[in-house]
């Protein structure tokens, strides 16, 4: 069991966000939007894809291993994250944090599906997590800030987060020449009453333990090195 | 007037008219206008009102008023049973006149309003607005007070009703107290509800009462002013939550929370934390739950939780807190005159954090000005800054404290110029090209023009203490601060810090600077070394020894020794002797000379020591025993008044095989005793000193002290050895032990002895407890040997000798010796029984002499015909006695068991008995049954006569077993043996006892038996002096003996030597085949004759 307040545990499960190459595009400018917001993201400043030097020869270990860290520590962060918002999220967590009235995007793909369809669903899935994870974090230092080890967590898992945009948009950009994707982002949880944040950030990070292992299973056949 | 009787009438009418008239006052008829009231609101004008009785149709009626202070009657028609005219200022006479239609009066009637008879009653209170406040559950009411119609300074007092829910409960009723200032004033009222407004709709309605004590009616209340309603979320078509919303409450209170729903939906139930309250029902779209004592929250709050049919869930979260504590520790202090930095303890954690933290803000009461703190929470000090001002240098502090439950302050006056706390100091450095000085530079930021600075330099070389020195200095405005340190020592290693306070109002030191290292240069050694010298033994050579300087006096590496002889000043000898040696030999013969040593390292030479190598001559040393004090020795000695400059106590350490290292210790002349300590003094070791007096003419040897810093026990016991032992004594000698091995002054030798056997596993003598061991101190030491006497003869004894020292008892040496026997006793032991011996020899002797013919002729007669030998003349009935065959009788005859067996078989013929012992052998029968061993018969003889023939049966016999001791036949008679028989013999007979007597034993026989019994027949020790199997030990009519195959049939006889019979049949019988059941008896041999 995991204490909500007072400083980390040193398990080290923390993972060291992946550095890819690309740019962090777009995600943080449209965060604080009241609506889901559809928007366009610019994968790269430009045009078009700058060419092979996007990505590092790695890449694809480094995406891998990034799905398979979220994965590993999604079901731990949304475990957390109910203790720390009290009674009776933890305890009723199927009806409180159910994800069916909130924004989510869509990812129907599985492992028959082509390869780019699956990499532009990761980076829609992805683009809105890291948005909002910037949500939960935010609420979550005004409304919990002596929860360093959640704290630590969210930022951790955003960081990675952040990562795996950036090796999904060139291995998008080099492998498939796609620099833009429609992406659409969360609700805000700006302005919203307390409880609605706690359940909103809970009704959110349910639906990503349930996706991202969703994710891990389909995306690491096609980054595993054929 | 009794008289008159029309008088009488006109009296009794007139007083029936004036009853009438009265009558009329009073009842009056029924359209007589009654119950006139005048009311007042304003004090000016007051409407009257009345009622008639009558229902009869009326027109208009008359209304005239007459005031005291207004003579004019005013009359005016009205239609109402109300008019309105003004107050009087006492009273007031009122006609009513009520008409019919036609306008014909029915009646009048006259009312005289006093004023006391006025009520005044005020308007009804307008409510201007009912603002609801949601988020702080409150409620702003506000309404005219209508005070421009009345006087100034009137008190009101308006009531204010507060009712909720549909049916309109009444919550509360407050009164609300205001002066009226003769103008219209808004009058604002707020009150916060203990339910969310948004949980059901709150009315609200007021009236007032005007206390005008000048009126001397009656006052009352107004009516109430219309309800006002504050519609709640439960009104709207589609309002729905939980209400309040992320509201913070002190701990303690108590808290209602609803949760309104929309039309269709039920409450299922609602949770506060982790429990289910029981709902309170305010509406059929909202319900309530009521929280008593709410205790305080975590940090994310305690949700509310609202669960609605169809897995509908709403809630809200509630913040329970403390309000701020009041700071505690409250100081400021300013480190550079730049920023005041407050801190504080916040105390008491309010439970509250993010935006509903506690909210600090600093305001400085004499400037005015006021700034926002921002803290860190985590923290448990709190500090904030504020800007110095300039030209201020006292601040009043006021540190407001706020959260949403409360406020708190806390205050401070400073004057800031006594609370400096300077920074840390910066870019410390020290230079200097000198032994004894080094100059300091350090840093220190901040503007400290209008102080002085007070700075703390610590001083340490390592190897002593630290040493502070203070310097005072103005201060300057960022400025680097300089000290210079002198008194320092040469050639040292010094560590430097500083740290900095104002100087004239002390507050607090800064931190230390960080350690800047540096170290002197050298200069000459401050003194010539401390020297001694030492003749050879041959005298012809000295050795010079000098000690190092200390680092304090060597001021530098001492990098070689200048060593000079001088002999009335003229050099004789020139050494220079290199570190790190500290002695060299010079060759002076049998000069003397004044020797001298000068040290020298790079900056100098040191002054020179000096020492005469004359040794002057010393009677009668003596030679004493110092005594260990602590960790030194103590030596003392006698005063020695022509030693003028003092007195050398030398000693040598030796260490293993290097030779011994010369050191010594000078005392001044008045000193007659000395604990010499060295660090090289160990336990266990006998040092030697010599004490040297000092003359100016030389050095004399006075006495040698030899001791120990500390005593211990002898490593070992001496060697000893028994040099003699006899019955009742042992004589131990002992050899001396090295003065090594001693580790004390050897003080005597401890010999326990006891009796003892040599028993690793034993314990040691000395600690066995034996009550017989005995201890012998032996304490003269000159003494090497010792006689225990008082022994035990042919006794071990176990001797433990050990030797002591003040230190203990070393461990002992053990030896084990047995006294000798006692010679006397074992010769007397030996003598006797010879003696005896020889005498009955000398006896036997001398009746054997006597009795030589007779013996002769009974045992030896000369022609050995055995006829004539009367031994063998076996005659009848020789049991019955013959006096002469003396041997022969058998009075007493002992009855003996025997068996006797006739043999005869086609085995080797033997003519021979042999007798077997029952325990050597016993051969089973084959058929397993005992019945032969029973059925033997045990015979008692008379031995020496057997007449009888005894037939030898043919058949097996079986093997039994009888008692009998057997008797060395052998030599009587020697069985033949064939020589087929002889290998098989020899295989029986190859033990390492040979039997005296060969057997014939058959092959069949020798089959029969197991090999392990061959083998036990062979490495068995000792064996009966026959083959055992070959005796049948079957009486002749046993059922084994008819069976028996046994050719064995030789028996021994166990009588006495004279009496040795054979009981062989004779050779001629042995063909012809017998009964085996004749046999006989020595029964038969005494009861029958024999079968001749």
């Amino acid at each position: 069991m995991w204490e909500c307040h007072g400083a980390p545990r040193g398990d080290g499960r923390r993972g060291s966000p992946g550095r890819g190459a690309g740019v962090v595009p777009f995600v943080a400018l449209l965060l604080l939007q009241r609506r889901p917001v559809a928007g366009r993201a610019l994968l790269v400043n430009g045009p078009g894809c700058p060419g092979n030097s996007l990505c590092r020869a790695n890449v694809h270990e480094q995406t891998r291993k990034q799905v398979a860290l979220l994965n590993a520590t999604a079901q731990d962060l949304f475990s957390l994250y109910l203790k720390c918002q009290g009674e009776p999220f933890s305890s009723e967590s199927d009806k409180l944090c159910n994800p069916g009235g909130i924004f989510f995007p869509a990812f129907h793909v599985n492992r028959t599906s082509e390869k780019k369809e699956v990499m532009v669903a990761m980076y829609k899935l992805f683009a809105f997590l890291n948005a909002s994870l910037g949500n939960i974090t935010r609420d979550q230092e005004e409304l919990n800030p002596t929860a360093k080890e959640l704290l630590d967590r969210l930022h951790n898992t955003t960081k990675t987060t952040r990562g795996l945009i950036s090796n999904l948009t060139c291995l998008l950009c080099k492998n498939y020449n796609v620099f833009q994707v429609d992406v659409s982002y969360g609700e805000s949880s700006k302005g919203k009453s307390t409880f609605k944040k706690k359940q909103q950030g809970c009704q959110v990070l349910r639906k990503y333990v349930q996706v991202i292992a969703q994710a891990a299973r389909i995306l690491l056949p096609h980054l595993s090195p054929a | 007037m009794r008289k008159n009787p029309s008088l009488r009438c006109l009296l009794a009418l007139a007083i029936l008219c004036l009853t009438s008239l009265v009558h009329s006052q009073e009842i009056g008829s029924p359209e007589d206008p009654q119950n006139l009231k005048c009311v007042t609101h304003n004090l000016r004008k007051m409407v009257c009102t009345w009622d008639v009785s009558s229902r009869r149709r009326h027109g208009q009626t008359d209304f005239c008023y007459t005031t005291n202070d207004h003579p004019l009657t005013e009359c005016f028609k009205t239609k109402e049973k109300r008019v309105e005219i003004p107050v009087p200022e006492s009273s007031t006479t009122i006609k009513i006149t009520t008409n019919s239609i036609s306008g014909t009066p029915f009646a009048t009637r006259e009312f005289e309003i006093r004023k006391k008879d006025i009520s005044f009653i005020p308007l009804a209170p307008h409510i201007l607005s009912l603002t609801p406040d949601f988020p702080t559950s409150t409620l702003t009411l506000k309404w005219s007070d209508n005070g421009s119609i009345f006087p100034y300074g009137l008190d009101a007092f308006w009531q204010i009703e507060i009712l909720r829910k549909e049916t309109m409960e009444k919550v509360t009723q407050v009164t609300y107290y205001s002066k009226l200032t003769h103008e219209d004033i808004i009058l604002s009222w707020n009150w916060t509800s203990d339910m969310p407004l948004e949980c059901t709709s709150h009315y609200v309605k007021i009236r007032c009462f005007i206390n005008i004590t000048q009126f001397v009616g009656h006052k009352d209340w107004s009516d109430w002013s219309p309800v006002e309603v504050s519609p709640g979320k439960d009104t709207e078509p589609h309002g729905s939550g939980v209400f309040p919303q992320d509201t913070v409450v002190a701990v303690g209170s108590d808290v209602t929370i609803c949760c309104v729903h929309e039309e269709g939906q039920q409450i299922k139930r609602m949770t506060y934390g982790p429990e289910v309250y029981p709902l309170i029902r305010l509406s059929s779209r909202s319900s309530a739950i009521r929280v008593l004592n709410a205790s305080a929250s975590d940090t994310s709050g305690t949700n509310v939780v609202c669960s609605l049919s169809e897995d509908g869930m709403d809630g809200t979260v509630l913040f329970v807190g403390y309000a701020p504590d009041i700071p505690q520790n409250l100081s400021c202090e300013t480190s550079n005159f730049e920023l005041i930095k407050c801190t504080w303890k916040p105390g008491r954690p309010s439970g509250l954090y993010g935006k509903r933290g506690t909210k600090y803000s600093l305001f400085e009461r004499i400037s005015g000005k006021n700034v926002s703190c921002e803290v860190n929470e985590m923290n448990k000090e709190r500090v904030c800054g504020f800007p110095v001002l300039g030209d201020q240098k006292t601040y009043n502090f006021l540190l407001g404290v706020s959260n949403p439950i409360g406020q708190t302050e806390a205050s401070l006056l400073v004057d800031i110029s006594q609370r400096v706390h300077p920074k840390t100091p910066e870019k410390l450095t020290v230079s200097g090209n000198s032994s004894t000085s080094v100059h300091l530079r350090w840093f220190i930021n901040g503007s400290f023009a209008e102080i002085r600075l007070l700075c703390q330099i610590e001083i340490s070389n390592g190897h002593s203490e630290q040493k502070l020195h203070n310097v005072s200095m103005p201060g300057g405005k960022s400025s680097t601060y300089t000290a210079q340190l002198n008194t320092l020592h040469p050639y040292t290693k010094y560590w430097f810090r500083v740290r900095c306070s104002a100087a004239d109002h002390f507050w607090r030191w800064s931190d230390w600077s960080r350690i800047e290292e540096h170290t002197t240069l050298e200069a000459p050694p401050a003194r010539g070394p401390d020297i001694w010298r030492e003749r050879s033994p041959s005298g012809k050579s000295l050795k010079i020894f000098w000690k190092p300087l200390s680092l304090s006096e060597a001021n530098g590496k001492i990098v070689s020794h200048e060593v000079s002889c001088y002999l009335l000043e003229k050099p004789l000898e020139y050494k220079e002797v290199t570190e790190p040696s500290n002695s060299t030999e010079i060759k002076l013969g049998r000069n003397d000379c004044v020797v001298s040593v000068v040290a020298k390292n790079h900056a100098g030479s040191s002054p020179p020591s000096r020492i005469t190598t004359v040794e002057l001559p010393s009677d009668n040393v003596k030679t004493d025993r110092a005594v260990a004090m602590g960790n030194g020795i103590y030596i003392s000695w006698n005063s020695y008044p022509n030693m003028t400059c003092g007195y050398i106590v030398k000693w040598c350490h030796s260490s293993g095989s290097e030779p011994c290292s010369v050191d010594w210790q000078k005392f001044p002349s008045n000193t007659t005793d000395a604990v010499i300590k060295s660090a090289l003094f160990r336990p266990g070791v006998r040092y030697n000193f010599s004490l040297y007096g000092c003359k100016s003419s030389g050095y004399q040897l006075l006495k040698n002290i030899t001791g120990y810093t500390k005593e211990l026990p002898p490593k070992r016991a001496p060697n000893f050895t028994v040099e003699e032992t006899s019955s009742d004594s042992i004589l131990v000698k002992w050899e001396d032990m090295p003065i090594e091995d001693c580790q004390g002054f050897l003080e005597g030798y401890r010999l326990s002895f006891a009796k003892g056997e040599k028993d690793a596993l034993k314990p040691r003598l000395l600690e066995s407890g034996n009550p017989e061991l005995k201890v012998k101190n032996i304490t003269d030491l000159t003494k090497k040997s010792l006689k225990i006497l008082d022994l035990q003869g042919k006794t071990s004894y176990q001797l433990d000798l050990q030797a002591y020292t003040a230190g203990g008892l070393s461990p002992p040496n053990s030896l084990y010796v047995v006294t000798k026997e006692d010679s006397v006793g074992l010769i007397i032991a030996i003598l006797i029984p010879v003696a005896v011996v020889v005498l009955l020899g000398v006896v036997a002797s001398i009746f054997c002499y006597r009795k030589r013919e007779w013996i002769k002729e009974t045992f030896y007669p000369e022609i050995p015909n055995p006829e004539n030998s009367k031994a063998l003349q076996f005659q009848k009935n020789i049991c019955e006695g013959n006096k002469t065959l003396k041997t022969l009788e058998m009075n007493p005859c002992t009855p003996n068991s025997v068996e006797v067996v006739e043999t005869r078989s086609a085995a080797p013929k033997i003519e021979d008995t042999e007798m077997m012992s029952p325990a050597a052998d016993t051969v089973v029968p084959e058929d397993g049954s005992d019945s032969e061993t029973e059925n033997h018969v045990v015979v008692s003889y008379c031995p020496p006569i057997i007449e009888e023939e005894i037939s030898n049966p043919p058949m097996d016999e079986s093997v039994g077993s009888s008692q009998v001791v057997y008797i060395d036949i052998q030599s009587m008679y020697q069985p033949q043996i064939k020589p087929e028989e002889e290998s098989e013999i020899d295989l029986v007979t190859t033990a390492g006892y040979k039997p005296q007597m060969q057997l014939p034993i058959s092959a069949l026989k020798i089959e029969s038996r197991s090999p392990a019994e061959e083998e036990s027949d062979k490495t068995a020790g000792y064996r009966p002096q026959a083959n055992t199997n070959t005796w049948n030990m079957d009486t002749p009519d046993s059922p084994g003996s008819v069976e028996s195959n046994n050719e064995n049939a030789s028996f021994g006889s166990p009588c006495s030597i004279n009496s040795r019979q054979f009981l062989l049949p004779p050779k001629d019988d042995e063909d012809s085949p017998k009964p085996s059941n004749i046999g006989w008896s020595f029964t038969h041999f005494f009861q029958n004759k024999p079968n001749d």
